[in-house]
């Protein structure tokens, strides 16, 4: 095999990505079989809707993630971005000033993060939630209970489809996938992954840890102030404690994309079938008349399959590496 | 996680340089001087209050996080983590207080059923990181999430049951004047210090932790210690959650889930690696106190739930940063 293709192979991960797009298709094949509205634009609309917020903030997770480092911080910055969006964007500000302020904010956040972990050598698996708790508290104090407005015009349009028959969330999905096919190919994608993969290695051929780590948790950090600011589409209004139950699935969008939890294997594209994964189990799941507690356990083993499979197939990469050595 | 940046082989080398004081124990005793701090403070703060109630008052509402944290330590301490505690305690208090349904007499074999069924969950988990190689931190959160769902399965439908009164009154009982739960936790503590830096099955926890090669060189039986930690970690998060139903006289399901990120946060503080082999149970007590007293002084305080949550993840990042610097002089 040639070094460049060896090299594509890395940025396309074949082995979990592969394994997400089938048990996504697996999936929707049996919610559409058993739900007649699942394939009509009105169905599909709701769908990508119930999945864009998990989709944004797992792709920015799945940065941070490959550079080798944890965050839990994400929920502290959607619940801040969510409470802005509802008390900013329908005064003087406007919808995109509100959206501009946001995304500086979750920027910001990332560059504390950042600096914690890639600067000064913190545990991000510990300082991620002390930071995280510190971001609901801002966002308690910004909006102390469930309330206020967000401009109906993003509302209405952000919710929608595009010429009434491509859903807008999933225009953004697609927007999302292209910015990261973009930046896999430039010199920092590349250094994210061996970053991940050895940071020492990665040192030694020129690359700088810190300063890959503090571009991961920056970019990290806008796409969860992205992430609520389309939860604040969805849901009209604000609620400081509206994104908590997030954090887990984020992890689980993440885990069943074929992105490895130690860094340096995976990418955004399995990541976002990862998300689409566990919404359309829940579709599917209610379409078929099951309880809902079913759509927890289902989530459990799914990620546990998606797991096994991934693992087998990184058993026959290594194989094949050690070969070609 | 990737270890960050940090040269392994100094290690070695600084500790042999000062090889008679455990380098552990200092962070711990830092931290839990910083907690007793934090409880005099919160004496002084509250009007008509005195050290020793305020004390016994932070110690047993510490005992939760105390108990449940020493199995996140013990998974932290092989590499691991534990993210399936939160859910196990919520099942563990709504399991006792579903069967027990307000009366004593089934507590007899009710209490030792639902740690039968917590330690179930751990060793669902250990079998899976040590046998079919998941990484805990998948394996621990996916089983999570399928008990979680498990546990909504058993108690839709079901109206809130009351505790037996047994189990509130063993949370509210003093024994010549100290509150039997500080009594439980100062057993817990000895008992669990005494597991981790007194038996060779601790020692060997050190080693798989320090070394997974080194381990399978020396034949330690690594699978086995596996199972016995997230074993271990789901039972005390089951006696966490029996404690906790007892203390709140009633359970919900989702009892235990602010509990899951602050075991990870006293660990941490207590000065564990989350790469592993490293940080004593005494040092993760101290960071559990810690906690537990910083959540105290805030309520004392008075202040909106806000401020408190930014006090709060400050206070846990500066905690942090202070331990980085004392590494960097440790290495130095």
């Amino acid at each position: 095999m040639s070094a460049a293709l060896r090299r594509l192979g890395r940025l396309h991960p074949t082995g979990g990505a592969v394994v997400a797009v089938v048990i996504f298709l697996a999936l929707y094949a049996i919610y559409a079989a058993s739900e007649a509205d699942a394939t009509s634009v009105f169905g599909l609309t709701n769908l990508f809707n119930n999945t864009v917020v998990l989709a944004i903030a797992s792709a920015g997770l799945t940065l941070v993630v490959l550079a080798g480092e944890f965050d839990l911080s994400p929920i502290g910055v959607i619940a801040i971005a969510n409470v802005v969006m509802a008390t900013t964007s329908v005064g003087t500000l406007g919808w995109f000033g509100a959206l501009i302020l946001v995304l500086v904010i979750g920027a910001a956040v990332g560059l504390l993060n950042g600096w914690l972990v890639a600067t000064l050598r913190l545990q991000s698996l510990a300082v991620t939630i002390g930071t995280m708790i510190a971001c609901e508290g801002a966002a308690l104090l910004l909006l102390p209970a469930p309330g206020g407005a967000v401009n109906q015009a993003i509302v209405d349009a952000l919710t929608g489809e595009v010429l009434e028959v491509v859903p807008v969330a999933l225009v953004i999905i697609a927007g999302v996938l292209l910015v990261w096919l973009v930046l896999a190919r430039t010199r920092l994608g590349i250094a994210l992954y061996a970053v991940g993969t050895d940071a020492m290695a990665a040192r030694l051929s020129g690359l700088s840890a810190e300063r890959t780590k503090l571009l991961a948790f920056v970019l990290a950090g806008v796409a969860y102030a992205f992430a609520g600011f389309m939860l604040s589409c969805q849901t009209g209004s604000g609620d400081p404690r509206a994104s908590d139950t997030l954090l887990l699935y984020m992890y689980a969008s993440v885990a069943i994309g074929g992105t490895s939890l130690i860094g340096g294997r995976g990418g955004v594209f399995g990541t976002l079938f990862g998300a689409g994964i566990l919404s359309v189990m829940q579709k599917m799941l209610f379409a078929l008349g099951a309880a809902s507690f079913y759509t927890s356990i289902f989530s459990g083993i799914i990620m546990l399959v998606a797991i096994f499979i991934g693992n087998a197939s990184e058993l026959l990469a290594r194989v094949r590496r050690q070969r070609v050595a | 996680m990737a270890p960050p940046g940090v040269p392994t082989m100094a290690e070695p080398a600084g500790r042999a340089r000062a090889p008679r004081i455990n380098p552990e124990l200092l962070p711990a005793a830092v931290v839990l001087a910083c907690a007793v701090l934090l409880i005099v403070a919160s004496t002084l703060l509250n009007p008509g209050s005195s050290f020793v109630p305020q004390l016994d008052a932070v110690l047993v509402t510490s005992i939760f996080l105390v108990v449940a944290s020493f199995g996140q330590g013990l998974t932290i301490l092989l590499g691991g983590i534990d993210l399936s505690i939160g859910v196990v305690v919520g099942l563990a208090a709504i399991m006792v207080s579903t069967l027990t349904n307000g009366s004593n007499a089934a507590i007899l074999w009710v209490v030792p059923a639902t740690l039968g069924f917590a330690a179930f969950i751990g060793l669902v988990n250990g079998l899976g990181v040590a046998l079919a190689r998941v990484p805990p931190f998948i394996m621990t959160l996916a089983s999570g999430i399928s008990f979680y769902g498990v546990g909504l399965a058993f108690t839709t439908g079901l109206a809130q049951r009351p505790v037996a009164p047994g189990l509130v009154a063993l949370m509210n009982a003093r024994v010549a004047g100290v509150p039997i739960p500080v009594l439980i936790l100062l057993g817990f503590v000895i008992i669990a210090t005494i597991f981790q830096n007194g038996t060779s099955d601790g020692r060997k926890l050190y080693a798989l932790g320090s070394s997974p090669g080194a381990a399978r060189v020396l034949g330690l039986p690594i699978a086995g210690l596996n199972i016995l930690v997230y074993t271990l970690s789901g039972l005390c998060a089951g006696i966490s959650g029996i404690l906790l139903a007892g203390y709140s006289s009633a359970a919900t399901i989702d009892i235990g889930d602010p509990l899951l990120l602050p075991t990870i946060a006293a660990v941490v503080i207590g000065g564990a690696r989350v790469v592993g082999g490293r940080g004593i149970y005494l040092g993760t007590f101290a960071g559990a106190l810690f906690l537990s007293a910083l959540e105290t002084i805030i309520t004392v305080l008075n202040l909106s739930q806000g401020v408190r949550d930014i006090i709060e993840g400050a206070i846990i990042v500066f905690a942090l940063l202070l331990q980085s610097e004392r590494w960097r002089v440790a290495r130095g």
